[in-house]
């Protein structure tokens, strides 16, 4: 052993510990600008410890029906995009057919096409469907990256699916449809899970979409902190919403961090 | 061997159809639009290539190009190599592990339009912690002036914001290495570098792979997040692509922004099939 092998834990533990100050370091100062109040009141003065600016999200009807709009918007996009990623991460897994290289090499094409490429068009295209100033727009707009990456996961988790199970379900008279319900969806739970969760993750955030398909209704919470920023911006409160906005993701992190955590199969490793 | 059927498209059809409506159908509009000059959308003349021939032909353009060029060079060499030593660092005890990911992950779940915000008063000079502090080593108050260290602040946002997607991708390609392999390097006497070099990182390839992609364009086409930092200031040093193509949408300048959506989505063609030839390389066996 030399002595760099024997320091390595030691190494290791530092610079995981200094990452991780530096991933936190400007959520800490998210964090203590939500408890301070940044604008005069009446009642507390400026600079001072306050719970003023969580009351204030609460108070407030526009940030409230955010809140409700962006968790309406996630549910319907995953919605869409699982149970269409299933089927064809499972023909790009298990079927060789005409153009399935070129049709894969697309999709991927389409997860990296930056939305703001496409504002214009999808603006229009959404306006004559109906679907503007709705979630379904904006649910149906974030499919653009959502579908790609959820189908390349998925197509990790079944590729490390056991080819034997599905030549035994057909032996056994099922069809593939009719395996890929019975048999692969249970196998591939934790792989669901993780798709889902990465499709939250994308779309909660994203905001080049979220902005031009909700010019006056169906605000998203990014979209209306924006609206707080102004010529007297309360800072306070722009960050105690943030925090907000942060925490369903931050449980269902905790929720997942087993199914991250025993390594999730990705592009056929 | 992989079944050769083509009712492999049955099963692909409804995600095609999805990504025909939000994906084909407007990148087929913007064509179309890029070769007309378009006052409002009823009257429309068509001038062929000319929006083409002013873009190349600028000098801003290729400028932007350059600088956002550099800046996604410079993400990669530092994202990349992060993320994976980072994901050799997480303990391997199991609670440990899961808490591990998900402060790392912490990041991902601000909203965009919120990121230049946190590090803008993070680096307060009144009340932010770094803001605070970085004066006693240098740091000048009007850094703003400074494309350098404007670069640097973009840089530490961007890694900041995005080095944890590296780390969970290479960590989850590092949990499907059998414990025996390690068991067998251990028996070989094979130092730390030698794991990492011959049994590690050949399971990263596929994953590295989608996360250099994947970071490279978002880097590329950075927008949201790079823009209210510093206005594109200064003089212009921090407007990268995306920011150009911004501003002429917010104009609504229909033929100019489409002819640009229009090149811009041939780099990204570019990047994409050189990431399929690259991915064909590494598994020759399976092509899809």
């Amino acid at each position: 052993m030399t002595r760099f092998a024997r320091s390595l834990p030691v190494i290791k533990r530092v610079v995981l510990f200094g990452f991780i100050a530096f991933a936190c370091l400007p959520l800490v100062q998210m964090t203590l600008l939500s408890f301070v109040a940044t604008l005069p009141t009446p009642d507390v003065s400026v600079g001072s410890l306050t719970f003023g600016n969580y009351s204030g999200i609460w108070q407030d009807p526009n940030l409230r029906a955010a809140f409700g709009n962006s968790i309406a918007y996630v549910v319907i996009n995953i919605l869409i995009t699982v149970p269409v990623a299933i089927p064809a991460a499972y023909a790009f897994s298990r079927m060789s057919f005409l153009g399935d290289t070129h049709l894969f090499l697309a999709f991927i094409a389409f997860r990296i096409t930056p939305p703001v490429v496409l504002t214009l068009p999808i603006f229009q295209l959404f306006s004559n469907l109906g679907i503007v100033n709705s979630v379904f727009g904006i649910a149906l707009g974030h499919c653009l990256f959502n579908l790609p990456i959820s189908i390349w996961i998925l197509q990790g988790f079944i590729s490390a699916v056991p080819k034997e199970m599905d030549e035994t379900a057909f032996l056994d008279g099922y069809s593939r449809p009719q395996f890929i319900w019975r048999f692969l969806l249970p196998q591939i739970a934790s792989g669901v899970a993780v798709t889902a969760f990465f499709c939250f993750m994308f779309s909660w955030v994203e905001v080049v979409f979220a902005r031009i398909l909700t010019t006056t209704n169906g605000k998203p919470i990014s979209m209306a902190i924006n609206a707080l920023f102004g010529f007297r911006t309360d800072i306070g409160l722009v960050m105690a919403v943030t925090v907000a906005s942060m925490l369903p993701g931050a449980v269902l992190l905790f929720a997942m961090r087993n199914h991250l955590s025993r390594g999730f199969k990705i592009g056929r490793v | 061997m992989k079944y050769r059927d083509n009712t492999g498209w049955i099963f692909v059809l409804p995600a095609t159809l999805v990504l025909g409506l939000v994906g084909l159908i407007p990148l087929i509009t913007v064509v179309n639009y890029s070769f007309f000059e378009i006052f409002i959308l009823d009257t429309r003349y068509w001038i062929g290539t000319e929006w083409y021939a002013e873009i190349i032909g600028s000098d801003r353009f290729w400028a932007s190009l350059g600088r956002s060029t550099l800046f996604s060079v410079l993400i990669l060499f530092i994202q990349i190599p992060l993320g994976i030593a980072i994901s050799l660092c997480i303990p391997r005890g199991r609670v440990w592990v899961g808490l591990t990911l998900a402060l790392i992950a912490l990041p991902l779940l601000v909203p965009w339009n919120m990121i230049p915000s946190l590090w803008l008063s993070l680096l307060d000079p009144d009340t932010g912690i770094l803001g605070r502090m970085i004066p006693h080593i240098g740091w000048p108050a009007d850094w703003k002036l400074s494309a350098p260290l404007t670069w640097l602040v973009l840089v530490a946002m961007d890694t900041w914001h995005w080095t944890s997607l590296v780390v969970i991708l290479c960590y989850s390609a590092l949990t499907t290495i059998p414990a025996s392999y390690y068991q067998a390097a251990a028996i070989d006497g094979a130092g730390p570098w030698q794991v990492f070099r011959f049994i590690q990182l050949p399971k990263l390839y596929h994953v590295l792979l989608m996360a250099i992609l994947l970071r490279f364009m978002d880097s590329f086409m950075i927008y949201t997040e790079a823009f209210p930092i510093n206005a594109g200031g200064p003089n212009g040093a921090s407007m990268f692509l995306a920011v150009d193509l911004g501003e002429e949408i917010k104009a609504f300048n229909y033929g100019p922004s489409a002819a640009r959506s229009v090149l811009y989505f041939l780099i990204i063609v570019t990047v994409a099939w050189t990431f399929s030839k690259a991915r064909n390389k590494l598994d020759p066996e399976s092509a899809a």
